[in-house]
């Protein structure tokens, strides 16, 4: 981690490689493809704290309906996986994957799957989509270089790499095994970024070619995409204020825009958005703008006469805003162009959401983000970051320009939502490098300068006259270079500070599988809860293989992933009505729930409890919402039948409707007979801290299949219907 | 919206009106579609004379709005315009008569009709109330809207109606946000200013040309974002709370992660600004300065003060989330 400390500049004059024979140059190259070396590593291993705390896996939800789908890929190739109905998920109704994912990150870890066995690795797919996150994240290191190199220079190149390869906010997506598409989205975000902006600087029609690559790159892994079809565009539209067109940016900037644009159509879950969809029309006013500034400069070349251009200003810029404004207000009322969806104007006005759209609002992803967060997942940025910005104005350019309007819109975005700290963590970290990297050059440079100061006066030695006008510049530099001294050694002890904070808050917060449970026991040794899995290989090992299995939607996609079985619903929340259904029969009673079970054909139902072991987010302290959820679609679910006084309950003060329905009898059946905590009597439960309500359980049409040794997870076997003769 | 200055100005309309179409003809249904016509929104204004006219065995539905404009309550007013909302949408998508008389859209203020309240037995406000041919006791509870569907919505409005009578509303016709006039002053205003505006663009002198106007503004979003703002506005957080003990007591800080008092992400904004700001300055402006004693005071004072901030910025975090954050040594060097 001392790595990053070092800028070049810094060690050329203490390292000496002399006995190497190396050129200053030289020397100069080999520290800093060292550092970068070390960095790269750094940020792989960084990311493995996981792995070695548990073992190789993928973790929580989503990545595993995406390991699912790589396992696919490399089984079946690629037009099978581009076809793939799944009859798996969503019964009776089915998902079409091939049309409803982005394929980015799958296609990316077939990739380096086939490419290792055609180097004669034989690993397996599993491992490749563990580390591919880590490996990612290295390689946004070496980009954040290139990009930090080009914004300013290779000292803060070199700093923005170690930066990001351990700044939490981009580590709490990218550790080992959390296989998702933000794993590969930063970097393809980050290259698509530097790319144009090389493309600005250059006017090369190569760099540009270049982003709209990285730019196809970015739409096939994550919708995330939107957010550079409309930075890029805004970017130009302040340069285009702020006068400073140039042909660089009309060819950059056209470039990227059309082959980005036919290149994203070629992904089918985008399709045709970038010409219909409202999110994606300011890019295409910007294009036309570009064109109107264009058009311009060849007339004003061609009329000498200013006064005669002005008048075709004029009557140009009339029409054209005339023409612009008729074909936006024909496209939407044509229904052609559609409007903002609730999401992206959920981004604009913070308040939108919390008022019309709930199902926004109630995840927790989806929250506000308040100032601990910030600092838990910046650090020490945050402080860095204004000087950042004063520097990077200080020397505006073209790049730095884009750095500062990519940080602050990021960060106003990280504000209204806590997940999009992520997105705003790479500017972040870029303009802090600034920052140091022009901060130290500033002090080592004061400090230099006054060494030299004392030789000069030394060896011109003793002229009496001239001694004495340096009397007053000496006794000043002892002070000066110690002020200097004292602010490098405090941005180096906030810099370590950043290292510890980073290394702290990647092992105990961002790297835990949450499908492996951990927790200290009495004497504080670790006990781990493997229950989940013990469930899912219970399903696929004794159950048959057409068995269709109902739980609520959190846990769809391990069990199609990992227990091979068919689910009712899962994490990708597409129909509303069906998630309702399931709510529906987890709030009725047994025999009503039964008749809904019947309807979906459900053989198993599995449920999450943590009244054993204490662990809080299982299915109960989820009821809740499964009421809301099933209460939207049927009203026959109200959620004051469960309340008591507005309150949620489950000892003997709850709700008779909450002590009798299917959600309750499953997860507290045969737990009144148990006793979980000395000195408490029988069915205590320990995740909400009291004794149930209802002891004695019976269930008619359900009975228990399998509980795990926790009792984390619960699975019941529905019983055929009675013989009715 | 529905402008309330016009309201007493309709009320006396109403009233004239009134007392020119009770003496000739007691039909009803047009006397209520003659007031309404006379209303912006169709919202008619009844009063203790006209209620218990307009309210025994009729052939139509009064759906009653129970207001009080001397309780000077901004949401009960809100709610008041999305109730006029809801009956100018009803107005203008039935136009058929058979169906538009049917309903009738009504208000009645406390302020200066309080017997109707007592007639209706309304205890708590904001109360809507449908009176229908089949109702019996106006102090019923069955025609009023539940207590928990009154939100303050049109949606809510609508649902009951929708609910309680076999009419349709239809889609609501929300006004747009400026009247055509506005629109085309507006316009006309942008066109006028437009080739000045391009003419000063192509020359380079906006305020957008000057570097200092974008730093500060850069400054300043960045100090908002940064202080949780967005947080403060969507959960709308007070910016600091009374303690519960000592009610002259001030809570500035909230102790717990994933919450904060709007005060509170300020005060960080501005100690990560300061400290940014003072070590840009220090760093690349200080250097440059000529008079040496400033110079001193200035670093030191400027190390002194970040060395403050930061240990500030430090220990409330820690309070706050409770973390304890540790190194990690290598196991031998234990």
């Amino acid at each position: 981690m001392g790595a990053k400390k070092a800028s070049p500049d810094l060690l050329n004059s203490s390292f000496s490689f002399k006995s190497l024979k190396l050129k200053t140059k030289q020397q100069e190259l080999l520290l800093r493809v060292s550092i970068l070396g070390l960095v790269y590593v750094l940020a792989f291993i960084a990311r493995l704290f996981s792995v070695l705390r548990y073992e190789s896996m993928i973790h929580e939800f989503d990545p595993y309906f995406n390991y699912r789908t790589t396992l696919f890929l490399t089984e079946k190739g690629f037009y099978e996986f581009w076809n793939w109905f799944d009859s798996e998920s969503w019964y009776p109704l089915g998902r079409i994957i091939g049309g409803t994912l982005y394929p980015g990150l799958m296609v990316t870890a077939a990739l380096i799957y086939w490419t290792l066995r055609f180097l004669r690795f034989f690993v397996h797919i599993r491992e490749v989509c563990v580390l591919t996150a880590p490996f990612f994240a290295s390689n946004t290191t070496i980009v954040a270089y290139f990009f930090g190199k080009e914004i300013w220079d290779t000292g803060a190149g070199l700093v923005a790499a170690a930066l990001i390869a351990i700044c939490p906010g981009y580590i709490s997506r990218s550790v080992a095994g959390s296989y998702d598409n933000e794993a590969v989205a930063i970097f393809a975000l980050l290259l698509t970024f530097y790319l144009f902006v090389k493309a600005v600087k250059t006017g090369s029609l190569s760099w540009a070619l270049g982003s709209a690559f990285g730019y196809f790159y970015m739409v096939s892994a994550w919708g995330g995409y939107v957010f550079i079809i409309n930075l890029v565009p805004l970017y130009v539209l302040v340069l285009l204020i702020t006068g400073r067109y140039s042909m660089r940016l009309y060819v950059a900037y056209n470039c990227m825009y059309i082959l980005g644009m036919l290149l994203a159509m070629q992904i089918r879950f985008v399709g045709f958005q970038h010409v219909q969809s409202g999110e994606h029309m300011g890019a295409m006013g910007v294009f036309l703008l570009m064109q109107v500034f264009y058009f311009l400069d060849w007339v004003k070349y061609q009329l000498n006469d200013t006064k005669l251009f002005q008048t075709f200003l004029r009557i140009t810029v009339t029409s054209a805003i005339l023409v612009g404004g008729i074909a936006l207000g024909v496209g939407t009322a044509s229904g052609y162009i559609s409007p903002w969806t609730g999401r992206f104007y959920s981004l604009l006005d913070p308040t939108y959401a919390k008022d019309h759209i709930p199902i926004i609002a109630s995840v927790s992803e989806h929250q506000p983000t308040a100032w601990s967060s910030f600092m838990f997942d910046y650090h020490i940025l945050l402080f860095l970051f204004p000087a950042g910005l004063y520097f990077c104005f200080k020397r505006l350019s073209d790049a730095t320009i884009f750095i500062v309007m990519y940080g602050l819109t990021s960060l106003y975005f990280a504000g209204v939502m806590v997940r999009l700290i992520l997105v705003a963590t790479p500017a972040v970290c870029l303009i802090s490098a600034i920052a140091v990297s022009a901060t130290v050059k500033n002090l080592t440079s004061l400090l230099r300068t006054k060494q030299k100061v004392p030789q000069t006066g030394s060896t011109k030695g003793v002229g009496s006259s001239k001694s004495s006008s340096k009397v007053t510049l000496d006794q000043s530099q002892p002070f000066q270079k110690n002020g200097a001294i004292a602010l490098l050694v405090g941005v180096f002890y906030l810099l370590s500070r950043y290292a510890i904070h980073c290394t702290w808050v990647t092992s105990e917060a961002y790297s835990s599988p949450s499908i492996v449970l951990a927790a200290r026991g009495a004497h504080g040794n670790r006990i781990i809860f493997d229950d989940y899995r013990e469930a899912y290989y219970w399903l696929r090992q004794n159950t048959p293989t057409d068995a269709k299995v109902m739980s609520w939607w959190d846990y769809g996609y391990q069990i199609t992933a990992m227990g091979n079985r068919t689910v009712i619903v899962d994490n990708n929340t597409w129909n509303n009505t069906h998630i309702a259904t399931v709510g529906r029969a987890m709030s009725s009673y047994e025999d009503e729930a039964y008749d809904i079970m019947r309807s979906l054909d459900v053989n198993y139902v599995l449920v999450v409890f943590g009244g054993v072991t204490g662990y809080s987010s299982d299915d109960i302290n989820k009821f809740l919402w499964m009421v809301r959820i099933g209460g939207g679609v049927y009203p026959v679910i109200k959620e004051p039948d469960y309340l008591v006084n507005g309150e949620f309950r489950v000892d003997k003060g709850a709700s008779p409707k909450m002590l009798n329905c299917l959600m309750y009898k499953l997860c507290y059946y045969r737990f009144g007979e148990l006793v979980t905590e000395y000195g408490k009597p029988t069915g205590y439960d320990r995740a909400r801290g009291v004794e149930i309500g209802n002891k004695d359980i019976k269930l008619e049409h359900l009975e228990e299949a399998y509980t795990t040794s926790n009792w984390i997870v619960r699975i019941y076997r529905v019983k055929p219907p009675t013989n009715r003769l | 919206m529905t402008d309330h200055t016009t309201l007493p100005h309709r009320f006396f309309l109403s009233i004239s009106l009134l007392s020119i179409l009770a003496g000739s003809q007691p039909d009803l249904t047009k006397e209520l579609v003659s007031l309404r016509s006379s209303s912006e929104s169709g919202v008619i204004r009844l009063n203790d004379d006209t209620v218990s006219k307009f309210i025994t065995s009729v052939p139509y539905s009064l759906i009653i709005f129970f207001n009080s404009a001397d309780l000077n309550s901004n949401p009960l007013q809100e709610f008041l315009s999305e109730f006029a909302f809801v009956s100018a949408s009803f107005i203008a998508n039935n136009n058929r008569s058979d169906v538009a008389n049917k309903l009738f859209f009504c208000e009645i203020d406390e302020s200066s009709d309080s017997e109707s309240f007592g007639l209706f037995g309304i205890q708590f406000l904001p109360q809507i109330c449908l009176v229908d041919p089949l109702m019996e006791n106006l102090q019923d509870k069955t025609g009023r809207m539940e207590e928990e569907d009154v939100d303050g919505t049109e949606e809510s409005v609508l649902e009951f109606i929708e609910s309680r009578t076999n009419l349709t509303v239809g889609p609501l016709r929300r006004p747009p946000l400026l009247s055509k006039t506005q629109i085309s002053v507006i316009a006309a205003l942008i066109a006028i200013s437009a080739p000045f505006l391009i003419k000063k663009v192509l020359n380079g002198e906006t305020i957008f040309n000057n570097n200092r106007v974008w730093l500060y503004g850069v400054v300043l979003v960045y100090f908002f974002s940064v202080s949780g703002t967005m947080h403060n506005i969507i959960k709308g957080v007070p910016m600091f709370v009374r303690d519960h003990q000592d009610s002259n007591k001030l809570v500035f800080f909230y102790e717990g992660a994933n919450f904060q008092l709007g005060a509170e992400g300020l005060s960080f904004g501005l100690l990560y600004n300061v400290v940014g700001l003072l070590l840009a300055y220090v760093s690349n402006a200080l250097v440059r300065v000529r008079n040496v004693s400033e110079q001193r005071v200035v670093m030191m004072l400027a190390m002194v003060v970040s060395l403050l901030a930061v240990k500030k910025v430090v220990y409330l975090n820690n309070w706050k989330t409770g973390y304890q954050i540790q190194t990690y040594w290598p196991s031998s060097w234990h």
